[in-house]
């Protein structure tokens, strides 16, 4: 049936139809909603666990425990939370966890503008926790891909045997589109699970899962590694080769717009959809797979383009990444508290493509006491 | 004790002997409490398909790593909410954290007193060595005030935190103190505390000679043990609240053991040294005003006298045909390698004799 169907709840559907069946969070603008329609379903439901824990730390540890019991499991937060959630995220990719973390992007740091959106957690997402690692994160712009991509995040992350992050933004989330859930339901592939649960590995030995470095096979199994550079290597290379592998089946972007324009502009989330009335003269590449980066494909895109600018919610982080794979100037538009709209767009483009600097003018502080204004949306 | 000799062989074969010996400290009071959660975890028939173990960081985290059972050994601190989940998830496992004081009641304090207020039916056995052992000796959460340690060479200047208070928050959850000396009752704890349908604690005071006792004036393990002998009396039975260095289960409120005040079980008659007999007469035993429908101690899950002894004669027959069997092969017996229905068919006994 088409209905209206808000961000934050396409996100929960698409992960019920992929088989999740755990939920653990803490109440956090712009992500709630997920929170609450998730203990509606627990109370119809009760075979799906739902956990409203003490907080983000709780939740994200608890989304462990859940899967390695068997469950495919998730939480949602936004940018404060999603801090908070970091070592588990460095945990479950160190264990090989898999499960989903929901990250509804908000203004930051710390608290920040809690009801205003943001992108400012790209590169926490690649780089957040310690160590190194290889996450792999998918960013939707409408409903619908809210859906199939929480979807895809599931399946990814049993693929790849570690915690997926679904990146979303307060318009994302609280966007109410006409989408068709049973149909999105109907075109569902999900994929099982592989890791065994806890306490149903037969007679193998017994696992020990450990956020230390122990050898988990050959002679010395059971021991701690911990002073063993050779058994890192081993392990390090194999996690990543594995999520690489994974990763690849989802290398998900959109090129489009008018190809034949001069500047391509890479952009993602809601901002992809607020500067759509660009189209007629800019060519586009939305990266949806957010990491890891879309080296290749960006590079056959970008070939032919006169100019390059990145147009995103935040000072720069994907401009960073991009400038890197390409190893040639990304412009810089940054969208910065919050306001992410046309005319800001355009203020942006008009500066970088005339030689302006990346950074929007300053503007003087107010000498009177500002009216609020009813959104603040600027 | 020839019925104490049987449950040595039982339970190792709830552990990895071949790690043996463990990365433990001579003179640590962790092994005393694995090798005490192996025994009860023999004698309550569980094993790595009903049972899961969750540990934490520190000395104490290790432990999972001994043991034949699924383990998860969590980031600091975050035992419980990994626990809860589990229990969650899979309502059927038995979940048991073990984990030290600091672990427990430091940073991962805030969610021990949210598991505790959901009433996750986990069991947690804590490591309470009174001290951060694993990084060298810095003060910990229940560190005794005035004590020195790395971290305070002034002598510890805070009131140490009262895990009792904290577990007793709840009307559901059971609490209960007990010592590396006293084992029989440490038994008797676990026992209770893995058997209650709720959020159990247990508050193991432990000894950590390296990185505490030497610095603090003793001069080895056993000293720290005849303290703990010492100084550590049985709570009056029926507590509801333990006193400062009294040892007990204080049950939740309507529980059983709180109305009626007795012993379920046999073993915790014939407990450790330091059961003060007389002290039941002489404590005021509370009087626990019973609620109208207080469960009766039938509906307790706990296991008949009939049971019992049923489960003692059979014990006593393994063991007379144990003996019968060469050191070597008992040994495989012990670890597993072997069952004794084989071992016996081996030895040219006939293993129907187990079941006459």
């Amino acid at each position: 049936m088409r209905r209206l169907v808000q961000g934050n709840e396409a996100v929960f559907r698409g992960a019920i139809a992929a088989g999740a069946s755990y939920y653990a969070g803490y109440p956090i603008s712009p992500s709630t909603e997920i929170l609450n329609v998730a203990s509606g379903w627990a109370a119809e439901h009760p075979e799906f666990g739902f956990l409203q824990a003490e907080d983000e730390i709780a939740s994200a540890n608890a989304v462990i425990g859940a899967s390695l019991a068997g469950a495919k499991s998730f939480t949602a937060t936004s940018g404060p939370g999603f801090s908070l959630m970091q070592e588990a995220i460095g945990y479950a990719q160190k264990v090989g966890v898999p499960c989903v973390f929901v990250d509804v992007q908000r203004v930051g740091p710390a608290t920040g503008m809690p009801t205003m959106p943001g992108q400012g957690d790209i590169l926490q997402v690649r780089y957040g926790s310690s160590g190194d690692y290889t996450p792999i994160a998918l960013y939707p712009n409408s409903v619908a891909e809210a859906f199939t991509l929480a979807v895809a995040a599931f399946n990814a992350a049993e693929e790849s045997r570690s915690p997926v992050v679904l990146l979303s933004d307060t318009f994302v989330a609280h966007l109410n589109e006409v989408v068709d859930l049973d149909e999105l339901e109907a075109g569902v592939t999900v994929a099982p699970r592989e890791l065994v649960p806890l306490a149903r590995n037969g007679e193998a030995d017994p696992r020990f899962f450990a956020g230390v470095l122990m050898y988990e096979h050959g002679p010395n199994a059971g021991e701690p590694a911990t002073a063993d550079a050779d058994e890192y290597l081993r392990q390090f290379y194999a996690a990543k080769q594995r999520h690489l592998a994974v990763a690849n089946r989802y290398a998900l972007f959109q090129h489009g717009w008018n190809t034949d324009a001069k500047t391509l502009i890479l952009c993602y989330g809601i901002v992809s959809r607020v500067a759509a009335p660009l189209a007629p003269d800019y060519a586009l590449f939305r990266p949806i797979r957010i990491h890891p980066m879309l080296t290749d494909e960006l590079r056959a895109v970008a070939d032919g383009y006169e100019h390059i600018v990145a147009i995103e919610a935040n000072d720069g982080q994907y401009a960073d990444m991009a400038e890197l794979a390409l190893r040639r100037e990304v412009k810089r538009v940054p969208l910065l508290g919050g306001r992410i709209s046309l005319e800001a767009v355009n203020a942006g483009l008009e500066r970088v493509l005339g030689d302006g600097p990346d950074e929007p003018p300053i503007p003087p502080a107010p000498a009177e006491r500002a009216t609020r204004a009813p959104l603040g949306i600027g | 004790m020839p019925e104490a000799a049987f449950a040595e062989l039982g339970f190792k074969s709830k552990l990895k002997m071949d790690l043996f010996p463990t990365i433990w400290c001579p003179g640590c009071g962790i092994g005393t409490i694995m090798i005490e959660l192996a025994m009860v975890l023999d004698e309550l028939g569980l094993d790595h398909t009903n049972t899961v173990i969750v540990t934490g960081i520190g000395c104490t985290g290790r432990m999972g790593s001994y043991m034949k059972f699924e383990s998860v050994y969590t980031l600091h601190g975050r035992t419980l909410p990994v626990a809860e989940a589990i229990k969650t998830v899979r309502p059927e496992l038995n979940v048991i954290v073990v984990a030290g004081d600091g672990d427990t009641a430091s940073i991962g304090g805030n969610h021990l007193i949210h598991a505790i207020r959901r009433n996750a039916r986990i069991t947690v056995l804590c490591n309470n060595n009174e001290i951060y052992g694993l990084t060298g000796g810095q003060t910990g959460p229940t560190t005794p005030t005035g004590t020195k340690t790395l971290s305070s060479p002034g002598g510890n200047p805070n009131t140490p935190i009262n895990l009792q208070g904290i577990v007793r928050s709840s009307p559901h959850a059971l609490y209960a103190r007990t010592t590396v000396y006293h084992q029989p009752q440490m038994r008797t704890a676990i026992r209770e505390a893995i058997s209650h349908d709720g959020f159990a604690f247990v508050d193991i005071t432990s000894q950590c000679i390296e990185n505490n006792g030497r610095r603090i004036g003793f001069a080895n393990a056993n000293d720290m043990l005849t303290f703990y002998r010492k100084t550590y009396k049985r709570a009056p039975k029926g507590a509801d609240r333990l006193g400062p260095f009294e040892l007990g289960i204080v049950y939740p409120e309507g529980h059983a053991e709180r109305t009626n005040g007795t012993q379920t079980d046999g073993a915790a008659a014939a407990d450790g040294a330091a059961a003060a007999d007389g002290s039941a007469a002489e404590g005021a035993a509370p009087a626990a005003p019973a609620p109208a429908e207080a469960p009766t101690k039938a509906d307790r899950p706990s296991v008949s006298d009939d049971e019992k002894a049923r489960k003692r004669a059979e014990a006593q027959k393994k063991l007379a045909l144990m003996q019968r069997l060469d050191p070597e092969v008992k040994l495989r017996v012990a670890k597993g390698e072997l069952t004794l229905a084989d071992a016996l068919r081996e030895a040219g006994i006939d293993p129907a004799e187990l079941e006459a």
